[in-house]
């Protein structure tokens, strides 16, 4: 997996280089966004971290050109700004997530390698969440050594669901709304039903979470 | 923190106190004017009364002085060389009175008739009155000679002192009553004599009040007309600055427009101008400390970045060497130093003044919780603490990320309070019309005599050192911008519920 980061501080571009490289990604640092299109074009990049503010074109620049070019890159915006406007305003004009400064590197490593599975998704159809593969396409799921589990309709999904937002709470209802296709009449307590029959098939290939009050996580085991 | 641009703005905009009404200009104006227009008036009555009310006067003078020249024209030398006056036949055969005007001598009430044995007067009471006659109105006349013997009329009537013409008046006191006397000094038959007439003062009296009470009703009308016109146009000559005040009141103080100069009277073109002058400093200052803000957020958290993403990758290098454990010290204290940056940059943010009305939309706090919980599950799960939510449909106008600044602040504090195995739960609702944001956790809590203390800044409760002693204080900050509070009370099980108010959605 490769990642363009356009950064012009050297001391944060020289962190994220070397701590995404022992996560296992090539990383190219450019210190301008006006280096960053010929660099793009030279090579293929699975995701860009760009800077929002860096000297002469800004990342919001880079992004709309980027966005205008019709380019589909992954790209993950950081900055020290913080405000909803900004936000707003980067992911309006095509930046897929967005992370405050400072953040910890393991937080970065993360967010790359869920807009990574993100982007695959849409072209593979296979998710993979801990030890679990997902083939959405095929509605089946591998476990750990490659052996089908074998779920209910309602199970895969509640899977299908969880996965597709794996990392984030996930709310009962909708969760309902997901399952409602299969069955017409369905209550709270049915989704736990359902749930608690799904985390016991899952075993230790991955967990997924009871949140209080709100839902559920699908997490890495 | 530049803080004072942006307090001075909200001063201007929310904080201007009721000037005292004593200072109104339209008062000063009036006070100013009532005090002449008064003088005016009095003085206007003291005219009037002279050029108008002294001749009425002096017109009777002279009707009584020529009363008199009527009666010694009627004093004639008897044949036993006694004077005498003779007074002429009934007003049918008015001969003696020529072109004179018939006097006007009547007797009224006995008490009145002169006691003296050799009056002849009496005789003409009884005749009809003449045209001029005056009912009520009593006349007195003697003629007495040079030593002050009487030769007829009323001996008592006392003589008024001879000024010119043989003339002379006073007001005088009759057995009580104030009369007018005219005494007139003649010679009768080689003889000198003074004739005084005298009559009561009822119907000048009447004439000289009714006129002066015409004249003051007159002038006193007159200056309720002129206070009346003053006053409309005083108004309308204060309309500019009441327009001004009302241009000044709906300035927001983060969006201040220099007021416009164009249909302001040259008066109070002056004002205006400082005014826009001061508008405009605010305004920059407002300006240059948010510029500040986002300079300082980018030139604090990029090397602070650069320096936790560096300890971290030096961390992993170094995994169980001999640095390890300064490696975390360093990177536990640039921790707490980003937190400490964050906050700060998030307390300066959070001033009300900061932000546009339009900055606030419609919200609903479920979804906030939601999120809040996501953003800080992670940390919870690492501090073995269970944090849920329990949400009833609840909604405010607010602006989104200061409001989940505020619940990140509630919910991280409470996190930091709550032992390993214990629970953070998240409510959100709406009570009494109030719409609630609120925090429980299973800590120690907050004692009373400390709640106050704690919303202090920089004030550290449990003294881990963890926290920023901001938190509170943004918490306290946001609240304010949305119109809502903050509340500390007792949980359920002994650790602290932190509730902020707000007023409801629509």
């Amino acid at each position: 997996m490769r990642i363009l980061l356009v950064e012009d501080d050297s001391l944060v571009s020289d962190a994220i280089t070397r701590g995404l490289s022992v996560e296992g990604y090539v990383v190219d640092a450019v210190a301008t966004a006006e280096a960053a299109p010929a660099r793009l074009a030279a090579a293929h990049y699975d995701l860009a971290i760009v800077d929002l503010g860096l000297p002469g074109m800004d990342g919001f620049d880079l992004v709309r050109r980027l966005r205008s070019e019709g380019n589909p890159l992954p790209l993950l915006i950081v900055t020290a700004r913080d405000g909803l406007d900004d936000r707003v305003s980067a992911l309006d004009l095509g930046a897929d997530d967005y992370l405050t400064k400072p953040f910890a590197l393991p937080e970065l490593a993360a967010r790359c390698r869920a807009l990574i599975r993100r982007a695959g998704v849409a072209g593979s159809n296979e998710l993979n969440v801990g030890a679990l593969r997902i083939d959405l396409a095929g509605k089946r799921v591998l476990g750990a050594g490659g052996k089908t589990l074998d779920l209910t309709r309602r199970e895969w999904s509640i899977l299908e669901c969880l996965s597709l937002h794996s990392g984030r709470v996930v709310s009962k209802d909708r969760l309902m709304q997901a399952i409602v296709g299969w069955e017409e009449e369905i209550s709270g307590n049915a989704i736990e039903v359902h749930v608690s029959r799904l985390r016991s098939k899952l075993g230790a290939d991955a967990t997924v979470r009871s949140i209080r009050g709100l839902g559920y996580r699908l997490e890495d085991a | 923190m530049p803080r004072c641009a942006a307090s001075a703005a909200s001063a201007i905009a929310l904080k201007t106190p009721e000037p005292r009404r004593a200072h109104s200009i339209r008062g000063r104006l009036l006070g100013y004017l009532l005090l002449p227009l008064l003088l005016l008036v009095a003085a206007g009555f003291w005219i009037d009364h002279h050029t108008l009310v002294m001749p009425v006067y002096a017109a009777f003078d002279r009707s009584l002085s020529r009363t008199a020249t009527e009666i010694a024209a009627h004093i004639e030398q008897q044949p036993d060389g006694q004077l005498k006056v003779r007074w002429p036949e009934p007003p049918g055969a008015s001969r003696g009175f020529g072109r004179h005007p018939p006097p006007r001598l009547t007797w009224h009430g006995p008490s009145h008739r002169p006691p003296s044995p050799g009056f002849a007067a009496p005789s003409f009471a009884h005749h009809a009155p003449p045209p001029h006659f005056r009912p009520h109105e009593t006349f007195l006349f003697r003629v007495s000679r040079a030593d002050g013997s009487t030769i007829a009329g009323n001996a008592d009537l006392v003589a008024a002192p001879i000024e010119h013409n043989n003339l002379g008046y006073r007001n005088a006191d009759y057995h009580g009553t104030p009369v007018r006397a005219v005494s007139l000094r003649t010679t009768v038959a080689g003889e000198a004599l003074l004739v005084t007439a005298a009559e009561t003062m009822h119907w000048r009296d009447r004439v000289v009040h009714r006129l002066d009470t015409i004249i003051g009703l007159g002038d006193s009308l007159q200056l309720l007309l002129v206070l009346a016109i003053s006053m409309l146009g005083i108004t309308v000559a204060l309309r500019p600055l009441r327009r001004l005040r009302e241009q000044i009141a709906s300035q927001s103080p983060e969006k201040l427009k220099p007021l416009p100069t164009a249909p302001i009277p040259g008066e109070v073109r002056p004002l205006v101008d400082s005014l826009n002058t001061l508008l405009m400093t605010v305004r920059d200052s407002a300006q240059s400390q948010q510029h500040f803000l986002t300079n300082a957020a980018h030139q604090l958290r990029t090397p602070l970045t650069g320096l936790k993403a560096q300890l971290e990758v030096l961390a992993r290098e170094n995994a169980g060497g001999p640095q390890q454990a300064r490696i975390a010290a360093l990177q536990g204290g640039i921790d707490r130093l980003a937190h400490t940056a964050n906050q700060l940059l998030a307390l300066a943010r959070a001033e009300p003044s900061a932000h546009r009305a339009s900055d606030f939309t419609p919200l609903a706090l479920p979804e906030l919780v939601g999120a809040v919980v996501s953003t800080l599950l992670d940390r919870s799960l690492v501090a073995d603490v269970d944090l849920g939510a329990d949400c009833q449909p609840a909604e405010v106008e607010g602006i989104h990320w200061l409001l989940h600044e505020l619940l990140v602040n509630l919910v991280d504090n409470a996190i930091r309070h709550t032992p390993p195995g214990g629970q953070v739960t998240v409510r959100c609702g709406t009570t009494e019309g109030l719409a609630y944001l609120e925090v429980e956790d299973d800590g120690p809590g907050i004692p009373p005599d400390l709640r106050q203390r704690v919303r202090e800044r920089f004030y550290h409760a449990g003294g881990n050192g963890q926290g920023s002693g901001l938190g509170l204080s943004i918490v306290e900050e946001i609240a304010r911008t949305h119109r809502g509070r903050l509340l500390i009370l007792d949980g359920s099980t002994g650790g602290a519920r932190m509730r902020v108010e707000f007023p409801a959605a629509g």
